[in-house]
C-alpha cells in the first residue's frame, strides 16, 4: 500500500482576506439563505463532484456574528492577502527545505458543497520540493499552500444545511506528503512531525480542530481513496489500516464476481410496490400509502456476496447503502438480509419472480416518498454495483468517529481551479524571504536539544512535551521560576489525567495563573507532588480557587509538624519491629504512614522522616 | 531549444501562445512545467504564468540564465461540457417577453487577458449560463450593447428605447433589461421619461457577482426579472435585484427612485424617498398599489434628447471658477447640493449669469433623501433669486437623466424648467411617510 497526507493547519494570525478575527464564536446576529450552482470553470467543463453537489439542489443557511463581515458573506470582494499569513506559510516552507515560488497567483477551487459563500475557496501555491525526516526516512513534500477555510457546518435537515460563518476565511496552510508512507503507524508518525514543525512557528491555532488531515490511500490494484478531514491524529493509522483492509475485500470480491459472471443489467429500476402493502411496521410500512414507493433492481450473480464475508467487517451492502444516502434516503435493504423487516419468505420469491432472478443472483430494495429520489438513488447504487465488477472506485470517504469512514463524493477532477481574479499575484520577492531565513523558528529538533540542555530534562521527556503541543506553556511555567521536573510532570501525565466531564461541558483548560497556583502549593509544601492531580480534578469539577481545590481534595491542614508527630506515633508504636528488623522495618512502615498522607505530604519528605525516627530508636538504649 | 550564452529565453518564452506546455529551468537545474496562461495585467516584469498540473497557476520569474524546452500534449481538449441540456425552448404560442441585453456582470465572465470580467455577446452564451430562463415562459433574446455600463452614454439610452418600442411591436408581454449595475439607475431613470404608453413592464436587471460564480446573483435576479415582466399588471420601468442578501426575495424599484447604494452587496439598490413598488418571493409578485399600470398603447419612445447637460456634486473648497469652467456649454446643468439644496454664496455670480444666458441650473440633494427646499436658509433664498430649480426629492442621477430628456424637448429654458417641475413618471413622492421608509 502507499499513502499520502495533506495536513491543514489554522493559522492564529486573523483571517486570510478581511480584518475579522480568527476566532470561533457562538453568537449569531444574522442569517441569509442562499443557493448554489455549478458554474463552468477556466475551461467551461463542469467539475464531477461540483455537478453531483449542486444536483442535489440544496438551501444553504449562513449564520453570521462577531467573526464575519461582508467578505465572508461573498458581498464584498476579498481583501489584499494577510502578509502574517503568507509570512508563515513561507516561514514553513523555508523549514520543509521547499522552493517557494516567484509569484503567487490565488486561485478559486470549485466547492458547491455550501461551505463557502462564494462557491468557491481560495487556495494559493506557495511553494513546492520540500522534504521531511521523520525517524530516519525521507519523505517528499511536492506542495505547501495557503488557503482559506470552509465556514463549519452546524446543521442539517431535509433540503436544508446551516454553516456559521465564523470559520470562513481562516487561513489554513497546506502541507502534502508525497505517497511514500506505507503504514499506518507511519501515517501517524508523520503527522506528528509536521504537526510540530507547525507549531514551531509559533502562529497556529490551538485545540480540536485546528489541525485537519485529508489521507489518501491506495493498494496494488486498488484505487486513490481521499479519507477527508481526519481531526483527530491517534484515528489517522486505524483510517488508514481500515481503509487498506476495504481495498482488499472489494478487489477479491471482483475477483469472486467475475468468476461468478456477475454483471450490472441496465434494465431502469421495477416500482414493487403493491408486494409490500401488508407490512405494518419497518422501513417498508408505509408502502403504496401517500405516494410511498419500493423500487427494485436486479444483480445477477450477486447472490450472498452483500454481506460481509466470515471475518471481515466489509460488505458491498454498506457500499451500496452510503450512495442510496447520498441522495438523501435513510439507506437500503437488499436480498442479503432477507426475509427481515416485515418481508416475508414468499414475498423475496415473489421479488426473484418479478426480476426474473434466482438464487444466484441478488437484489436491493429502496424505499420512499419521493418516486425521482428513490429512482436517484438506485441509479446511484446500480453505478456502484457495476463499478464492484472493476474493483475500487476512487472516491471521498468521510472519517467516522469509531475509525471506519462513509462514501461522501466521488473524487474531484483536476478542472475544478481558475484563477481568483479579485486578487492581483503576489511577488515573493529575495528580500522578504532572506528576512524569513534570518528569523526562522527552532526546528522540532533544535528545540528539543535546547529545552533538554537549559532545564535537565531526559529527551524523552523534552520530546513529550514538544510533540504534545505543551512547549509554550512548559516555557511560561518554567520561565517563572517553577522547577522543569513539575512542570513538565504536571503538563505531560497529571493534566491529562483529570476525568473528563459529563458530555457537554467544556473541557478543563485552567490558565497559566491556575496551573502556576497549583504549582506552587506544591513547591510551597503545602500539598505534596501527588496531590497534584486530586487538586487539578477538583478545579475540573468547579473549585474556585487552588485553595479551595487543595481542601476539597482533602489536601489541607496537614503540615510537617503533623507529619513528623504521626511519623513519631506509628514508630513509636512499632518501636519493637524496629529494634528487631532494624532498617527492614523501613517498607512497611512507610506503607502504614504513606497511607495517611498520601498527596497531602511529599514521598521523599516522609521517607525522610521515617528514617530520621528509626534512627532515633535504634540509637535509644534498648528497655 | 534555447542557448543562455546566446540570447534570453524570456523573448521567446513571452511569445509563447496561450496553451503551449513548456518546461523551464534554472542555472542549479530546477525545473518549473505547466502550462502557458495568459499573462495578468498586475504580473511582474519577466514573469510567465503557468498551470501547473496541479491546477495552481504560479509566476516564474524568468533570469537570462535559464533554459526552456518544450513539452507535447499542447492544451488537454476540453471536454464536453457535462452541464445539463437546457429544457427544451417553450413552444412559440403562448405570452412571451425579451430579454434585451447590455452586457454588464450579468452577462460576463473571466476574462483572463485583463484579469478581470468580461461581457458575453451570444445568445447560445447567454443561455448557457441560464438554462431555466425559459421556465416560465418563452424568452426572446435581443442583443443591443455588449458593454460594461460605465461605457454607456446618453445616447445609448435612446437606442436602447427604441429597441423597447420596437419589442413590444412584435408582441413581448413585458420586457427585461440585462444590465451592468454601475449606472443602471441612471439608465432606468432615462427610460422611465424617454417612454411613454407602456403596454407592460421594462424590467432592468443585472448582477453583483458574475455568473461564472456558483454563488452569483444573476441568475436568480434574472429569474426575477422574469416573474416580474409576465406581470399583467405593471405598465413602467422597473430595476428588480436582491432585496437582502438571501437569495430568495427580490425588491421591485421604480426606475426612478432607485440609486445603487453599495458598491459591492447584492442588495445595493434601493428605493430612496419611499418603499420599493413591489417585491418576489417565490415566484410570487407582489405589488405596491402605486404601481403605474400598463397603457393601451402602442408604446413609443418620447425622443429626443440633449446631453449638453452636466451633474456637478458642491463640496466644501469647489471654486466658482472650476464650477463654471465645468458647466461650459451646457444648456442645463443638475446640482447636487448640502442639506435642503444649498451650494457656496461665492457661487451666485456664476449661477446668475448662467441663467441669464437661459442655462436652466435645478437642485437636488447630495443627502439623497428628502426634499430640497429653498426658503428655509438665507443661501436658498438667493440661489432661487438667482434662477435656481429647486427639484423636491429628485435622486441627482434621475434630475440628470430628466434635464437630457427635457433638453430635447425645449429650446428655451422656461420650457425646459416646466418639464422638469411637472411629474412625467412618477418620480415625485407626494408625501413622505416614516413608516414606509426603505
Amino acid at each position: 500500500m502507499k499513502a499520502g497526507l495533506e495536513v491543514h493547519q489554522q493559522l492564529a494570525v486573523g483571517k486570510l482576506f478581511c480584518a475579522c478575527p480568527a476566532d470561533l464564536s457562538e453568537e449569531v446576529t444574522d442569517a441569509f439563505t442562499r443557493s448554489l450552482r455549478a458554474a463552468g470553470g477556466e475551461s467551461r467543463a463542469v467539475d464531477v463532484a461540483a455537478a453531483l453537489q449542486a444536483s442535489r439542489g440544496l438551501v444553504y443557511r449562513y449564520e453570521g456574528g462577531p467573526s464575519s463581515c461582508l467578505v465572508e458573506m461573498d458581498e464584498e470582494p476579498p481583501h489584499p492577502l494577510n502578509e502574517a499569513a503568507l509570512d508563515a506559510a513561507l516561514t514553513l516552507a523555508l523549514l520543509l527545505r521547499a522552493r517557494p515560488v516567484d509569484e503567487i497567483e490565488v486561485m478559486r477551487k470549485i466547492v458547491v458543497d455550501g461551505s463557502n459563500t462564494t462557491g468557491f475557496q481560495r487556495t494559493a501555491l506557495v511553494a513546492v520540493d520540500g522534504e521531511l525526516e521523520v525517524r530516519g526516512r525521507r519523505y517528499t513534500i511536492p506542495t505547501i499552500c495557503l488557503e482559506e477555510d470552509a465556514a463549519r457546518k452546524v446543521r442539517e435537515s431535509p433540503g436544508e444545511v446551516t454553516y456559521r460563518l465564523d470559520r470562513l476565511g481562516i487561513p489554513l496552510i497546506e502541507i502534502a506528503t508525497g505517497p511514500e508512507i506505507v503504514s499506518g503507524a507511519e501515517a501517524r508518525e508523520v503527522a506528528e512531525e509536521i504537526g510540530a514543525l507547525l507549531r514551531a512557528t509559533r502562529k497556529v491555532r490551538r485545540g480540536i480542530g485546528t489541525i485537519r488531515e485529508d489521507v489518501n490511500v491506495s493498494i496494488e490494484g486498488g484505487h486513490r481513496i481521499e479519507v477527508k478531514g481526519v481531526q483527530e491524529l491517534r484515528l489517522i493509522q486505524e483510517y488508514v489500516d481500515r481503509e487498506v483492509a476495504r481495498q482488499t475485500f472489494l478487489l477479491k470480491l471482483r475477483d469472486e464476481l467475475g468468476r461468478r459472471h456477475a454483471r450490472v443489467p441496465g434494465d431502469p429500476p421495477l416500482d414493487v410496490s403493491g408486494l409490500f402493502r401488508e407490512i405494518p411496521s419497518g422501513p417498508f410500512s408505509g408502502a403504496g400509502k401517500g405516494g410511498q414507493v419500493v423500487l427494485a433492481v436486479g444483480l445477477p450473480g450477486f447472490g450472498g456476496l452483500l454481506r460481509s464475508p466470515p471475518g471481515s467487517e466489509e460488505r458491498l451492502g454498506r457500499e451500496l447503502a452510503d450512495h442510496a444516502r447520498s441522495v438523501g434516503l435513510r439507506g437500503l435493504v437488499h436480498s442479503d438480509e432477507l426475509p427481515a423487516y416485515g418481508v416475508s419468505e414468499a414475498t423475496v420469491v415473489a421479488l426473484q419472480e418479478r426480476l426474473g432472478l434466482s438464487e444466484a443472483d441478488a437484489f436491493v430494495l429502496v424505499t420512499d416518498r419521493s418516486h425521482e429520489r428513490a429512482f436517484m438513488a438506485l441509479k446511484r447504487v446500480v453505478e456502484r454495483a457495476r463499478v464492484a465488477l472493476e474493483g475500487v472506485p476512487g472516491e471521498t470517504r468521510d472519517p467516522l468517529p469509531d475509525g471506519r469512514t462513509r462514501f461522501s463524493r466521488p473524487l474531484p477532477g483536476r478542472d475544478r481551479m481558475y484563477p481568483e481574479t479579485d486578487i492581483p499575484p503576489i511577488p515573493v520577492t529575495a528580500e522578504r524571504l532572506e528576512r524569513l531565513r534570518s528569523q526562522l523558528p527552532e526546528r522540532p529538533e533544535e528545540l528539543e536539544a535546547r529545552l533538554a540542555r537549559s532545564h535537565g530534562l531526559p529527551l524523552e521527556v523534552v520530546r513529550q512535551l514538544v510533540y504534545g503541543d505543551l512547549v509554550e506553556r512548559f516555557e511560561a511555567l518554567a520561565s517563572a521560576g517553577h522547577p522543569a521536573g513539575l512542570v513538565a510532570r504536571l503538563l505531560i501525565q497529571d493534566l491529562p489525567s483529570v476525568p473528563a466531564g459529563s458530555a457537554g461541558t467544556p473541557p478543563f483548560e485552567p490558565s497559566l495563573e491556575i496551573l502556576g497556583a497549583v504549582l506552587g502549593a506544591a513547591e510551597g509544601e503545602r500539598i505534596a507532588k501527588e496531590g497534584i492531580p486530586a487538586v487539578l480534578a477538583a478545579l475540573a469539577a468547579g473549585a474556585a480557587t487552588v485553595e479551595l481545590a487543595v481542601e476539597r481534595a482533602g489536601l489541607s491542614g496537614f503540615s510537617r509538624d503533623d507529619l513528623v508527630a504521626l511519623v513519631h506515633k506509628v514508630v513509636e508504636a512499632n518501636a519493637e519491629m524496629v529494634r528487631t528488623r532494624g532498617e527492614a522495618a523501613f517498607s512497611p512502615l512507610m506503607g502504614d504512614v504513606m497511607r495517611e498522607v498520601r498527596g497531602r505530604r511529599d514521598g521523599r519528605e516522609v521517607s525522610d522522616a521515617l528514617h530520621a525516627e528509626i534512627a532515633r530508636i535504634r540509637a535509644r538504649p534498648g528497655p | 531549444m534555447s542557448d543562455p550564452s546566446t540570447h534570453d529565453a524570456w523573448n521567446e518564452l513571452r511569445a509563447l501562445p496561450t496553451g503551449q506546455r513548456v518546461e523551464v529551468s534554472d542555472a542549479a537545474g530546477h525545473t518549473w512545467s505547466g502550462t502557458v496562461v495568459p499573462r495578468h495585467d498586475f504580473s511582474g516584469d519577466r514573469v510567465l504564468q503557468l498551470k501547473l498540473e496541479s491546477g495552481y497557476n504560479i509566476g516564474v520569474r524568468i533570469e537570462p540564465t535559464f533554459r526552456f524546452r518544450l513539452l507535447g500534449g499542447g492544451p488537454a481538449a476540453t471536454p464536453p461540457s457535462s452541464r445539463p441540456p437546457a429544457p427544451p425552448r417553450a413552444a412559440d404560442a403562448g405570452p412571451w417577453i425579451a430579454l434585451l441585453t447590455t452586457g454588464g456582470t450579468i452577462a460576463s465572465r473571466v476574462d483572463y487577458e485583463t484579469g478581470g470580467v468580461r461581457p458575453v455577446k451570444e445568445e447560445r452564451e447567454i443561455l448557457d449560463f441560464f438554462p431555466e430562463l425559459e421556465a416560465s415562459g418563452r424568452v426572446q433574446i435581443v442583443p443591443v450593447f455588449d458593454r460594461l455600463s460605465e461605457d454607456l452614454v446618453p445616447e445609448d439610452w435612446r437606442v436602447l428605447a427604441e429597441k423597447i418600442v420596437a419589442t413590444f411591436s412584435k408582441g413581448a408581454r413585458g420586457i427585461v433589461v440585462a444590465h451592468g449595475t454601475d449606472t443602471l439607475g441612471f439608465t432606468a431613470a432615462a427610460l422611465s421619461f424617454l417612454l411613454v404608453d407602456l403596454p407592460g413592464p421594462v424590467v432592468l436587471v443585472g448582477a453583483q457577482r458574475s455568473p461564472d460564480r456558483p454563488s452569483s446573483d444573476g441568475a436568480s435576479n434574472l429569474r426575477a426579472a422574469v416573474d416580474v415582466a409576465h406581470d399583467p399588471r405593471i405598465g413602467e420601468v422597473v430595476v428588480v435585484m436582491h432585496a437582502g442578501p438571501s437569495d430568495d426575495r427580490f425588491a421591485i424599484h421604480r426606475g426612478t427612485w432607485v440609486r445603487k447604494m453599495h458598491s459591492s452587496r447584492r442588495d445595493a439598490f434601493r428605493s430612496r424617498n419611499g418603499p420599493p413598488l413591489g417585491f418576489v418571493e417565490g415566484g410570487k409578485v407582489e405589488l405596491h398599489p402605486l404601481v403605474r399600470p400598463p397603457a393601451r398603447g402602442p408604446p413609443r419612445v418620447d425622443g429626443p434628447i440633449d446631453t449638453h447637460a452636466a451633474l456637478l456634486w458642491f463640496y466644501p473648497g469647489l471654486t466658482p471658477e472650476r464650477a463654471a469652467r465645468f458647466v461650459e456649454g451646457c444648456r442645463g446643468v443638475v446640482l447636487a447640493g448640502t442639506g435642503l439644496g444649498h451650494i457656496g454664496s461665492d457661487h451666485l455670480p456664476w449661477i446668475r449669469a448662467a441663467t441669464e444666458r437661459g442655462v436652466v441650473v435645478a437642485m437636488t440633494t447630495q443627502c439623497l433623501e428628502g426634499n430640497v427646499e429653498p426658503y428655509v436658509y438665507s443661501t436658498g433664498r438667493d440661489l432661487l433669486r438667482a434662477g435656481v430649480l429647486y427639484l423636491g426629492d429628485l435622486l441627482p442621477e434621475t434630475a440628470y437623466a430628466k434635464m437630457v430628456w427635457a433638453l430635447g424637448h425645449s429650446p428655451d429654458a422656461a420650457g425646459v424648467a416646466q418639464l422638469l417641475s411637472q411629474d412625467r413618471a412618477g418620480e415625485f413622492h407626494d408625501r413622505h411617510d416614516p413608516r414606509e421608509s426603505a
